[in-house]
């Protein structure tokens, strides 16, 4: 896959590359972690959800890691997913972009000063 | 929870809707969340919610992953069309022809029979043609108290088309208008855009001088100012009052420009009726009523000829669609056989492929590719491909369409023949996404077992198709047979004169100086003295009629000696010199002299089927021919019969023909045979006549062979494209059987090395490969041959003169068809000659 400049990505995409930043993670993993980051405001579907990973995985933001029982539900096995090098870099640039448009949003309409 | 399993099936089942590639990879995971989820929500208010969230994901999910497989399959099938051009060329130039042809045809099918005639309710609009009924019509107020009497009719209208001198004495030209009874307008349901229809009492003698125009007439003359009202304009010399204009488009019947109130006599019989049936009324009702009232009215009543069928009262639009509808249907027919043999085709191709792509097939199903991801991928291909060769198809339709024009002009100018329609497009979308569904289902179905199963499946299915392609041509090679010898017998028919060498040239005097019937034949005499004496001209004169002129005929019960043909005949007014200058053939007796026709001697030449009416026809030269109470002429003369009718009912008539005492009452047509080539006289005659008086308009300057060609425009067209078609079919089969023939010998390479090292010749290699490749051929001719002969009992029906199709026929189409194939199945073993059985067998 062609890695090049990405539009900005989806909440959902964003936040899924979050979780995944901070290790592997199986999908209802990833939604119940965005649901309690986000107070509860961003609850992604099923269909959204894995929607999106495969569209990540297409776009090689991220990859599968071996398929693993779930020590919390007995032993089914779940698919779960980690970011790659590019996804990391991807994730970097639109954080970086986010930061970007805050810091203009503070100096246009006041706030708290961003770092 | 009591309702598990239902909520469980239900999700399952609404996962298959997402694409292929991810059901299979997110199925599981998908339904696992559903569980959770489902586990979580207790009691039907939560179970509820659940619900709507999940359709709502469904929604927002769905067409995104749909459009990231489908561009994934895109890319995909783009690489595999770049690797083979060829095949990809082909199978879209296959597509192209077959889709453009379809949608040209069915744009002609749309604008005659299924898009709605510009009057309100047009499906409740019948029509009567005259050579079937007229009602009672002597006066005007005779046909307005029938209509208004009628109980299934809530109104009707007379209407005659002529065609008229427009314009001052400088700058006549000749038009087509249309008089009417004063409702013509309101029973259309259809109202000027300026000024005002017809009044009642305006088609009563002395108030008809006034007149409708036509949109474009008005733009044309008048700028499209509304200073139009009240203007004059002259028809034939006549000046009449414009009252009003038609709206844009409107130009029935027959593509009239200008409208006037019918003036009622008792000869004349030339009246179309348009009628509206009774609101409420049913057609076989209306029918049943229309039925009963000609039987009433007595039978032949207004009716031209007692041998005439029973009258029908049609729906306007088919009477409008004429003898087109059946022959559109035909094409239709035709069109969608040769769409069918190019899928079929497109398809053999396809499973050529897929089993070519077994090792490309396999190693993606390795990688985790499931049958139905394949499935979608080839099926995506398939409808990309017969998409693109839609669009290209577009491109042939509106070359059809052009030829369509040419053969079959459409009978009012909002019925134009248009790709640019809604449903024409939906109707190319449709054929377009059925085709793909056709040739490409096969081997979608199959990619996901050909790497399971061997090639000789594979080969079964192919030769199927092969069969198939073979049965289908040679329903289309008979039909073309049957139209085409149709066709040549309509040409070659002894038409009673000699085309080659007549220019024909019309005029008429009506609204110039020589007007008045004295002065007409001066003005022919005068103009024939200056045509006879340019160079190269061998004879010349004119008739009041040509043959082929469809319109227009006069004719009556003639008889000899009192005694009535028992036949009507037509009457055809010529000057002298008419049967010498057209090449007719005056089997006894003489043709008029010029004193005759100046002197208007009582004298009449018949034709040979009149006299033979009342015995040898020899004989009849010296007897009286007799009509009624009219004078009684002597015949002079017996001439061969004259191709005049169009109708082939009325083929081989009672003709006869009499010195014209004012050819240029209606028109009449200068004739002229030439030295050399016809064309070339035309302009010199054309200016000639010109020059005898500038004020009379001409027109019609052609051939005699141009205007047959005109005539027979039609057929032609019929023939051309139903020849097109069966060549193509063939073309197609041809290119069918060489590929599954050339594709053997590349399968079967070591086989045939084997048998070369066991003593086989390449000779003997290739008769086996030919017996081989004809068995398909054989088993696709037979039903072939059935299928040709039941479809030429319906062309028959639909084809005015289409020969029947024997087994003769069918049987040489079959043999010619095992013929070429045989050739191209001989061409495609032709690397078997160069096969060497020693190095094929090292390679193993």
């Amino acid at each position: 896959m062609p890695q090049r400049d990405h539009p900005p990505l989806s909440p959902a995409i964003f936040h899924i590359l979050l979780s995944l930043g901070v290790g592997e993670r199986h999908g209802y993993a990833i939604k119940r972690e965005i649901a309690a980051r986000t107070g509860g405001t961003l609850k992604l579907g099923p269909g959204v959800l894995y929607g999106s990973i495969n569209k990540m995985l297409e776009l090689e933001l991220i990859e599968e890691a071996e398929d693993r029982p779930d020590p919390h539900l007995d032993d089914e096995r779940r698919r779960y997913y980690r970011i790659t090098n590019y996804g990391r870099k991807v994730a970097q640039a639109e954080g970086a972009r986010m930061h970007g448009l805050a810091q203009l949003a503070a100096a246009t309409f006041g706030g708290p000063k961003l770092a | 929870m009591r309702d598990t399993p239902l909520s469980l099936r239900l999700y399952r089942w609404l996962l298959r809707l997402y694409p292929a590639g991810f059901r299979e990879n997110f199925a599981g995971p998908l339904e696992r969340e559903f569980r959770d989820e489902l586990a979580e929500s207790s009691g039907p208010w939560a179970l509820a919610a659940l619900w709507i969230r999940l359709l709502a994901d469904l929604t927002i999910s769905f067409p995104s992953q749909v459009a990231l497989e489908v561009s994934q399959d895109f890319r995909h099938t783009l690489r595999l069309w770049a690797r083979h051009p060829w095949h990809t060329g082909f199978a879209m130039a296959a597509l192209a022809i077959g889709i453009g042809a379809n949608t040209g045809v069915f744009s002609v099918v749309n604008a005659l029979l299924l898009r709605s005639l510009p009057f309100h309710e047009p499906d409740r609009l019948a029509s009567f043609s005259p050579q079937e009924f007229i009602p009672p019509h002597d006066r005007a107020k005779q046909f307005h108290e029938w209509r208004a009497q009628s109980t299934y009719l809530a109104d009707a209208a007379l209407v005659e088309e002529n065609d008229v001198n427009l314009g001052g004495a400088r700058d006549a030209a000749r038009v087509h208008i249309a008089q009417t009874s004063w409702n013509f307008f309101s029973t259309l349901g259809t109202q000027p855009v300026v000024g005002r229809a017809f009044l009642p009492d305006d088609d009563t003698a002395g108030r008809s001088d006034i007149a409708i125009v036509g949109y474009g007439l008005w733009q044309q003359f008048f700028a499209g100012h509304r200073s139009v009202l009240g203007s004059t304009i002259r028809v034939d010399g006549k000046p009449l009052t414009i009252v009003g204009v038609a709206p844009p488009g409107f130009d029935f019947p027959g593509n009239s420009v200008l409208w006037r109130p019918a003036e009622f006599s008792s000869g004349n019989n030339g009246w179309q009726t348009i009628a509206r049936l009774t609101p409420g009324l049913e057609w076989a009702q209306a029918r049943a009523a229309f039925d009963a009232e000609v039987d009433r009215l007595s039978p032949n009543s207004g009716t031209r000829d007692a041998a005439n069928s029973r009258p029908r009262m049609r729906p306007l639009r088919d009477s409008l669609s004429g003898p087109a509808k059946s022959a559109s249907l035909m094409l239709m027919a035709g069109v969608g056989l040769v769409l069918l043999i190019a899928c079929i085709n497109v398809a053999n191709l396809l499973m050529a492929r897929t089993a070519d792509r077994v090792a490309e097939l396999s190693l993606r199903s390795a990688l985790g590719a499931s049958r139905a991801r394949l499935g979608q991928q080839l099926l995506t291909e398939c409808l990309l491909l017969s998409f693109v060769a839609a669009v290209a198809g577009l491109v042939v339709a509106n070359w059809t369409v052009s030829l369509a024009v040419k053969a079959q002009p459409p009978p009012l100018s909002v019925q134009e023949y248009s790709i640019l329609d809604v449903r024409v497009l939906a109707f190319a979308a449709a054929a377009s996404a059925l085709s793909g569904l056709l040739f490409g289902s096969l081997p979608s179905w199959y990619a996901g077992r050909s790497y399971a199963s061997s090639t000789r499946r594979s080969r079964l299915i192919r030769e199927a198709f092969v069969a198939a392609q073979v049965m289908l041509t040679i329903v289309l090679f008979t039909a073309s047979a049957s139209v085409g010898r149709a066709f040549v017998h309509l040409m070659e028919i002894d038409r009673g004169y000699d085309v080659k060498g007549v220019v024909t040239v019309s005029v008429s005097l009506d609204g110039t100086t020589h007007q008045s019937d004295k002065r007409q034949l001066a003005y022919f005499e005068d103009v024939l003295a200056r045509v006879r004496s340019l160079p190269g001209i061998r004879s010349a004169s004119a008739t009041e009629f040509l043959p082929l002129y469809a319109t227009g005929f006069v004719g009556g019960p003639f008889g000899l000696d009192g005694q009535r043909a028992k036949r009507n005949s037509t009457m055809v007014p010529v000057l002298s010199g008419y049967f010498q200058t057209m090449g007719g053939r005056i089997l006894h007796g003489r043709e008029f002299t010029e004193a005759e026709v100046r002197a208007g001697a009582p004298v009449a030449v018949v034709n040979e089927r009149f006299a033979a009416g009342f015995g040898a026809p020899a004989e009849a030269v010296g007897h009286q021919l007799t009509a009624g109470r009219r004078p009684p002429r002597k015949i002079v003369g017996v001439v061969k019969g004259m191709e005049y009718e169009t109708d082939p009912t009325l083929a081989d008539s009672n003709q006869v023909f009499v010195p014209s005492e004012a050819p240029g009452g209606f028109f009449s047509t200068f004739v002229a045979r030439v030295d050399g080539r016809a064309e070339d006289h035309l302009a010199t005659i054309r200016d000639t006549i010109r020059s005898v008086d500038p004020q009379v308009p001409i027109f019609g300057v052609k051939t005699m062979e141009q205007r047959l060609a005109d005539f027979f425009a039609r057929p032609k067209f019929y023939r051309t494209a139903v020849w097109m078609f069966s060549r193509f079919a063939l073309l197609l089969a041809v290119i069918g059987i060489y590929g599954i023939v050339s594709y053997a010998v590349v399968q079967r390479t070591r086989e045939m090395g084997v048998r070369m090292a066991l003593g086989t010749t390449p000779s003997q290699l290739r008769g086996m490969l030919l017996w081989q490749g004809l068995l398909p051929v054989a088993a696709g001719a037979v039903p072939g041959v059935a299928c040709a002969m039941l479809s030429g009992r319906i062309l028959e029906n639909l084809i005015d003169g289409a020969k029947p199709v024997d087994p003769a026929t069918c049987i040489a189409s079959a043999l010619f068809l095992a013929l070429v194939a045989s050739a191209s199945i001989w061409t495609a073993t032709r690397r078997v000659a160069g096969l060497n059985f020693v190095a094929i067998l090292r390679a193993e």
